[in-house]
Order: structure tokens, then C-alpha cells, then sequence
């Protein structure tokens, strides 16, 4: 899966470990999020979504095979 | 009640605590052989569940949140690499075992056949809590 979660936060301006209080995860969870090598649970990406103001598919897509 | 703390004291937090419990586990389990090697078994087996119990009490007496989704899911993807090694090895060596002993070639020490039993033993008890949380689902 791809995501532009890492665009998103550093506009925000926020951190690794900022993000992930804010969404009760560790700041290692996020960082693979980031890195495209852990897919998050739908309440996860749910929470993120929310945190940023959009809809999953706006910041997860399926990756092409 | 949740705490309210700073990021980086958050971060912190987590951290000493995980450290904290599996240093009690740890420091369980030395002591105990410790204990034990100096003859004190009963001492060990104090020490053991001390460690235990501080582990637990960590755990359940902290508002941090210690463990997320990823880990469970690492923990999830740790356990299948785990049976499906066990899995591999009860398939190539149990029949093997048998054949190398019938043509008296070999003998494998009895605790062999421990380890065989246990392995199958926790294969079955695998497939019991597949086929019962498939059902709960």
C-alpha cells in the first residue's frame, strides 16, 4: 500500500512521535507506515484520516503490482 | 484516567516501562537459575514468579500504552515463521526417526521423542484455537 502520510504530517509540521500520540500507536508503527513496510488496520487508517481531515483513499492507494 | 504528558515523556515513558517489565522477566528467570544452581530452589521459583508479577504489574498498572497494532501484528507473523518451522521439522524428522531406527542405522536419544510429542502437541493445540476462533467469527 501507498500513502502520502509523510507529506501530510511534515506540512503539519509534525513529528514522527507527535503523530503517533495523537493517534495512540508508536512512533516505530508510524515510521513503517511511512516507509510502505507495515499496513495499518482499517480503525488505524481510520484514525489518521480523521486526524487529517480526509478520506483514506486520499492518503492510502493499493500498490501496483 | 489517562496522563497527560508531554511527547517526548510519552515516548520516554513507553520505553522505560517495556524495558522495566522485560527486565523483571529477565531478572525472574536468572534468579531463579541462580538460585537453583546454589541449591535454593524454592528461592528460584519465589524469584521466578516475582519477576512474573512484576511483568504483570507493569503492564496492566500503567496507562501507557505499551504495545500497538504492529505489534501484535509482528507478533501475529512471529508465531506462523515459528509453527510453520516446527511444522517442517515434525514432517522431516518423525518419519525419519522411525526409518533410521527400524534399519537400526540410528537411535535418537529419548529426548527426542520429548521434543517430537511437543511439538505435535502444540500443533494440535494450534488447530483447537483455529477451529474455535473460526467459529467464533
Amino acid at each position: 500500500m501507498k500513502n502520502n502520510l509523510r507529506e501530510r504530517r511534515e506540512t503539519m509540521g509534525l513529528s514522527q512521535a507527535d503523530l503517533a500520540e495523537a493517534v495512540g500507536v508508536t512512533r516505530q508503527t508510524i515510521n513503517s507506515i511511512e516507509r510502505g513496510r507495515y499496513d495499518p488496520s482499517l480503525e488505524l487508517a481510520f484514525k489518521l484520516a480523521g486526524y487529517f481531515d480526509c478520506l483514506i483513499e486520499d492518503m492510502f492507494t493499493p500498490a501496483e503490482d | 484516567m489517562t496522563e497527560t504528558t508531554t511527547n517526548g515523556d510519552w515516548i520516554a515513558k513507553r520505553k522505560r516501562y517495556r524495558r522495566l517489565m522485560f527486565g523483571l522477566l529477565l531478572a525472574g528467570v536468572v534468579g531463579f537459575v541462580a538460585a537453583t544452581n546454589l541449591d535454593r530452589p524454592i528461592v528460584g521459583v519465589a524469584l521466578y514468579w516475582l519477576g512474573i508479577a512484576g511483568y504483570v504489574a507493569v503492564w496492566k498498572g500503567t496507562s501507557v500504552t505499551l504495545f500497538d497494532e504492529r505489534d501484535c501484528a509482528l507478533e501475529r507473523r512471529s508465531s506462523v515463521a515459528t509453527l510453520t518451522l516446527s511444522a517442517a521439522a515434525l514432517i522431516t524428522f518423525a518419519p525419519a526417526e522411525v526409518v533410521l531406527s527400524e534399519m537400526k542405522i540410528y537411535t535418537a536419544p529419548p529426548v527426542f521423542e520429548g521434543v517430537l510429542y511437543t511439538v505435535s502437541a502444540q500443533g494440535l493445540l494450534f488447530g483447537v484455537f483455529y477451529l474455535w476462533l473460526r467459529i467464533k467469527q
